[in-house]
This record gives C-alpha cells, sequence and structure tokens, in this order.
C-alpha cells in the first residue's frame, strides 16, 4: 500500500460538501465552547451577573416615543413662552431675550461697554475737539455714509474702540518707509 | 492434547482445510480492506487539508470571523440566557464547566443562523479548492 498524494480534484462534490460541514462544525463547536468557558469563569469570579439591571430601574429610563416630546420625556421648548421679570428695571421680558437685556441693563457685558464709549466719543465730538485726526474721520464718516446710518455708527464705534486701545501712530517724518519712498522718487 | 496418527491423508487434509479457510477469510474481509484502503488516503488527505488550514493561519482567521458575526447576529446573548438558565438550574455555586457544555452546546449549534454558516461554508471550500494539491 503506497502512501499517495491525492489530489483533491479526484473527491468529489459530496464529499468536499461533507468536508467543509465537518470543518465548520468544529468550529461552531469551538465557538460554544469558548463561550461555556468565559460564562464558566464570569460566575465563579462572580462578575457573570453586574451587568444587569432590575426591572424597575430599567422602567424608569425607557425610551419616550410620543410627539411634543424628546425621547427622554422632556418637553423641548417650554421655556419659549415663559416671561422673567427684571431684577433691575421690574420689567417682564421673554425668556430668550433675558440674558441680553441683562447685560445692557447692568452694564456688564462687551457689547454693552461698547454703546457706551460711542454714546461717550459722540458726546465729546460735539462739545470739543479731541484731536485732529479723530475729527477729521469722524467729519469724513458723516459726509461719505449720509443715507446709511448704521454704516457711520459701526464705523464710528470701531474707530472709538481702536484708538481707544491704540495710541495714534502718526506718520513719523523720518520713518524709514518715508525715505523709501523718497529715494525711489529720487530714482 | 490427544495424539493423532499423522498419516500422509490427514497431513493433505489438514493442508487443504487450511487453505479453504484463508481464503474464505481473505474473501470475505476483501471489501473491508479495500475500504479502509480507500478510508484511509481520503483521511490522509483530510489530515493534511487539515494541517494547511491550520499553518497557514486560516483556521484562525476563520475562528475570528465566526466569532465577529456570532457576537453581531446575537447569537452570543442568546446563548447567555441558556448558561443563566442552566446556572439557575443548578445554583450558582455549584455549577461545572461540564454542565453548561452539556446543556448549552446542542441547543447552541441549532441556533447558528443560516446566513452565518453559508459565509462560512463558502469560504472554506474557496480554501479547499484552492489548496487541492
Amino acid at each position: 500500500m503506497k502512501m499517495e498524494d491525492v489530489s483533491l480534484s479526484s473527491m468529489d462534490n459530496s464529499k468536499m460538501e461533507g468536508f467543509a460541514q465537518e470543518i465548520l462544525s468544529d468550529l461552531v463547536e469551538d465557538a460554544c465552547l469558548g463561550l461555556c468557558f468565559e460564562v464558566h469563569r464570569a460566575v465563579k469570579q462572580g462578575y457573570f451577573f453586574l451587568d444587569d439591571t432590575d426591572q424597575e430601574s430599567m422602567k424608569d429610563f425607557e425610551i419616550v416615543d410620543q410627539p411634543g416630546v424628546d425621547i427622554f420625556g422632556q418637553v423641548y421648548n417650554q421655556w419659549k413662552n415663559k416671561e422673567c421679570v427684571c431684577p433691575n428695571c421690574s420689567r417682564s421680558i421673554a425668556a430668550s431675550r433675558f440674558a441680553p437685556h441683562l447685560e445692557k441693563c447692568l452694564g456688564m457685558g462687551r457689547n454693552s461697554s461698547r454703546i457706551a464709549n460711542r454714546r461717550i466719543a459722540s458726546g465729546n465730538n460735539t462739545n470739543k475737539s479731541e484731536s485732529d485726526q479723530e475729527d477729521n474721520d469722524d467729519v469724513n464718516d458723516n459726509d461719505w455714509s449720509y443715507g446709511a446710518e448704521k454704516k457711520a455708527k459701526k464705523r464710528k464705534s470701531d474707530k472709538v474702540f481702536l484708538h481707544s486701545l491704540k495710541q495714534p501712530v502718526h506718520l513719523n517724518p523720518n520713518s524709514p518707509r518715508r525715505s523709501k519712498s523718497m529715494k525711489h522718487k529720487n530714482d | 492434547m490427544f495424539s493423532v496418527k499423522m498419516s500422509s491423508e490427514y497431513c493433505v487434509f489438514m493442508y487443504v482445510a487450511l487453505a479453504v479457510r484463508a481464503r474464505n477469510y481473505v474473501a470475505f474481509n476483501r471489501s473491508r480492506f479495500l475500504f479502509q484502503i480507500n478510508m484511509s488516503k481520503e483521511s490522509q488527505m483530510r489530515a493534511a487539508i487539515n494541517q494547511k488550514l491550520i499553518e497557514m493561519g486560516e483556521r484562525e482567521r476563520l475562528k475570528e470571523l465566526l466569532r465577529a458575526k456570532l457576537i453581531e447576529c446575537g447569537w452570543r446573548d442568546q446563548v447567555k440566557a441558556l448558561c443563566k438558565e442552566v446556572i439557575k438550574e443548578k445554583g450558582l455555586e455549584n455549577v461545572t464547566v461540564e454542565d453548561l457544555v452539556a446543556g448549552v452546546t446542542p441547543k447552541g449549534r441549532a441556533l447558528v443562523p443560516d446566513s452565518v454558516k453559508k459565509e462560512l461554508l463558502q469560504r472554506i471550500k474557496a480554501f479547499l479548492s484552492q489548496h487541492s494539491t
């Protein structure tokens, strides 16, 4: 009896099918056994039942599927119609407008200080001139944007803001840039 | 022990009887012998393919694929529930591996969905036809 290597092509389909089924059932059995070992270890080490919750708390957190309500059961726009009383001016304001109103009312926050600065600046302009530059700018602004008041206001407020931050940098006649341009002109 | 007269006729008779018995024995068992020869060729082949399956790492990959598919289709949770039943039956302290295996494996094997089986079979057959020689 010789030990020949027979090719699988000589094996007919039914035998191949049978062989494949055998391999599959071995693999499935491995999977089952693996799971049994895992479960057994979990039982013996005491962590098998850890991730179970009791029925009562499961009911508390069940997903809610009603109209007008989110999945936690909360109404999502119930603060839309409510009104709050401002502690400063004692007016009743809508809830979504309450925070900005409070900012202006109490005089805190970025916007309110900007508006206040602008008012101061415009007040000073009408009373006395601070610096030539600022004056000219403001006058020019008014000339350019005759009808667009908003734009003028914005530019004014921006300019006032910037000027309040930086010290005004006047063009230095001796600055290198100036001299450079002069050089080019000469050449 | 009885003494037999070893006459020549007797010797011939004994010899022929033995020959007949030998022939009957071979004739009767020839089909069994042939079957064993064929089977051993086939089982050799199967053994060789199994070895290839393991050596090339394909068996591990198939195992991982099967594991992932079984978790995905919910089989693992189903079998875990079966395990819980066995535990409640036998008591938490006294459960043995044998209890679990005996109680869960037959049902577990039946619970594997057909789609998973089909896909695994496809891959196995592809491997078999690829590495047939």
